[in-house]
This record gives C-alpha cells, sequence and structure tokens, in this order.
C-alpha cells in the first residue's frame, strides 16, 4: 500500500468511529435475537458472516419462529434489501475502474451509514484515485464492530435474564433505523399504509401479510407521490 | 430445526444481501434506474419495516391490544418519538426499554 492509500483508509475509518455508538447495540440485540429464534452459535454466527445485513437478520428472525416458509423468508428479506439496490446503483460509476474481486468485497461490506458518509464526502467524477480506499476504511470498521457485537450477543445473551425482554429490542432498533428512510411524505404514506394493512393482514396464513402490507405501502406511496406532482405541475 | 434448513436459509439470505448489493458495481456500467422503479426500491424498505414493527407493538399473546396498558405499545411510540427527535439507535433502544419496564412496573 502506498501512503496516500493508507491515509484515505485511516481517513474512511476515523469517519466510521462515531457511528459505531448505533451499530454496536444493534450489533449486541441482533445477536440475542439469532440464538432466541432457534439457530445453534455455528449457525448464529455463520448467519452474522455469509449474510451481515442486520435489518434483514432482523426482519426474518420473527418468521423463523413462527415457522414461515424459506421462500416467504426470503421474499421478506428481499424486500428489506431492495434499498441496497439504489446504493449499488449510485455507486457503481464511483468503482467501475476497479478489479472484480474489489468490487465484490467493496458489495459485500456495504453499509447503509458508510454509503451516505461516501456519497456526500466524494463525487463519481472525483480525480481522487484512492476513494475506494476511503469507502473500505469506513466500511471495515462498521464490518468489524457488528461482527464483534453479534459474537457477544451471541456468546453472553444467555446471560441476559429473560424478564428484560430483550427480543424487543430487536423492534425498537429497527425503529430507529426507519427514521432517516422517512425522507419525504409519500414515504411516510407507504410507510403508515403498510402498518395499518400489516394489523388487518397479521393472521393471514404462512405470514404473507408482510409481503401484502408491504405492496400496499408501495402502491400509496407511489400513488401520494403522483398526486403531488401533479398539484406542483398546476401551482 | 433441522441443520440443513438453517444453513439453506443462511445461505439463500447471504445471497440475496449480496446480489441487491452487487446488482449495478459488478457489470460496472452506466445502468440508469427508471424514476419509477427508484421510487418503488425507495417505498419498499420503509413500508416492509413498518409492517414488521406494528403488529410487534400492537399485539400481545396473539390479539390485538391498542390501549395504555399495553406495555410494548406505549415504549414502542415513546420510542419512534426518540428516533426522530434524535434519530440515535442507543437512545432508540434505551429509551423504548426504560419504558417498557416503566409501564409493566405501573401495570404491577
Amino acid at each position: 500500500m502506498t501512503r496516500d492509500q493508507i491515509s484515505s483508509l485511516r481517513d474512511g475509518a476515523l469517519a466510521a468511529v462515531p457511528l459505531l455508538i448505533g451499530i454496536v447495540p444493534w450489533g449486541i440485540v441482533a445477536g440475542v435475537a439469532m440464538v432466541s429464534a432457534g439457530l445453534t452459535k455455528g449457525q448464529a454466527v455463520g448467519m452474522s458472516l455469509i449474510v451481515f445485513a442486520g435489518t434483514a437478520q432482523l426482519a426474518v428472525l420473527p418468521l423463523l419462529i413462527a415457522k414461515a416458509p424459506l421462500w416467504v423468508m426470503y421474499a421478506t428479506a428481499l424486500v428489506v434489501n431492495l434499498r441496497y439496490v439504489i446504493y449499488s446503483a449510485v455507486l457503481a460509476p464511483y468503482f467501475e475502474r476497479l478489479s472484480w474481486a474489489w468490487r465484490a468485497l467493496l458489495s459485500y461490506i456495504t453499509v447503509d451509514q458508510i454509503f451516505a458518509v461516501f456519497v456526500g464526502k466524494y463525487q463519481p467524477s472525483d480525480a481522487d484515485p484512492h476513494k475506494h480506499w476511503y469507502f473500505l476504511g469506513g466500511s471495515l470498521v462498521m464490518w468489524s464492530a457488528w461482527q464483534t457485537a453479534s459474537l457477544v450477543g451471541i456468546f453472553a445473551g444467555a446471560l441476559i435474564p429473560h424478564e428484560w425482554s430483550l427480543e424487543f429490542a430487536a423492534a425498537l432498533s429497527l425503529i430507529a433505523i426507519l427514521m432517516p428512510l422517512l425522507f419525504d411524505r409519500a414515504v411516510v404514506c407507504a410507510a403508515l399504509a403498510a402498518g395499518g394493512v400489516s394489523l388487518a393482514a397479521a393472521e393471514w396464513p404462512l405470514n404473507v401479510g408482510l409481503l401484502a402490507a408491504t405492496a400496499a405501502g408501495v402502491a400509496v406511496g407511489l400513488a401520494v407521490a403522483r398526486l403531488s406532482s401533479t398539484n406542483e405541475g398546476r401551482g | 430445526m433441522e441443520d440443513w434448513f438453517a444453513w439453506v436459509l443462511i445461505v439463500g439470505l447471504g445471497l440475496g444481501a449480496f446480489l441487491t448489493r452487487a446488482v449495478f458495481v459488478m457489470p460496472g456500467s452506466h445502468l440508469r434506474l427508471p424514476p419509477t422503479a427508484e421510487r418503488v426500491l425507495r417505498y419498499a424498505p420503509a413500508a416492509a419495516i413498518m409492517a414488521i414493527i406494528v403488529p410487534e407493538l400492537a399485539f400481545t399473546h396473539g390479539a390485538l391490544s391498542v390501549s395504555i396498558e399495553n406495555p410494548r405499545l406505549v415504549a414502542g411510540l415513546v420510542a419512534f418519538g426518540i428516533a426522530a427527535a434524535t434519530r440515535s439507535i442507543l437512545l432508540t433502544i434505551a429509551g423504548g426499554m426504560l419504558v417498557l419496564a416503566l409501564v409493566r412496573f405501573l401495570a404491577g
């Protein structure tokens, strides 16, 4: 590594430090939740390393407890992961000159927070040839913190008394994760509609209620976006 | 749960998480998302997360319970307020858990 590469790597890592306060409790909660959903410690460690997508993991675990079919769990995780498709589209021009291995590594390690920091700092056209090192530095800090926190949850979670209802912390962390996604009125309406439908559909077979609620939410969001753009056009 | 089932789940989720993150980065070309597709991709995760949260808060012992005596609902609503005001995962979890304990204590 050249000095410039190390310097970019370090800058990225330092930018991730303030974000640790969010990812550490979330990782511990995910670790506890995986084990209490019935995964063995080995499977939980495997999920943490292989999946590395906290929101999708927390979305699937209640379905695992409810013995939902595999395809419902896959579909639910996919819906939650759709935001990564946006990130991927935004990041593609930044990384297009990198090798196959680099692009695979940076894809695996992409997390919401570093994506936001990175896109705020660099433009795709920036001449800086080391911006991927910055992305890697920040992402590695988040990855390490997430894996360590998950390990703590997996192996020390059993020490926490059941009466504390730590599994409820999983729902609370989803509330915190949801907030930055509610960026305009249409998406707020989409979320409210999905929440309403999820209550009506909670008893539906195979746990497809969540998917139905999501589809209804997206439909409402698109309708609201279309209405408000028509109004702006008139005004 | 069967061991193979857990690993099929884990590997499938891993593939999904990788492919959604790699779908534009790996080809490396200038593919553009149509605006409607981008909207759907932006609304779906928020809608799905909300649809996970709401039943977790509103159902107790399998029955709908919209009342001030439902500790999860009260704690969840307070957590929404904390999350909106602070954007902090730590404060949201800590505040929500505190309210949960408090409501349970008051309800005896």
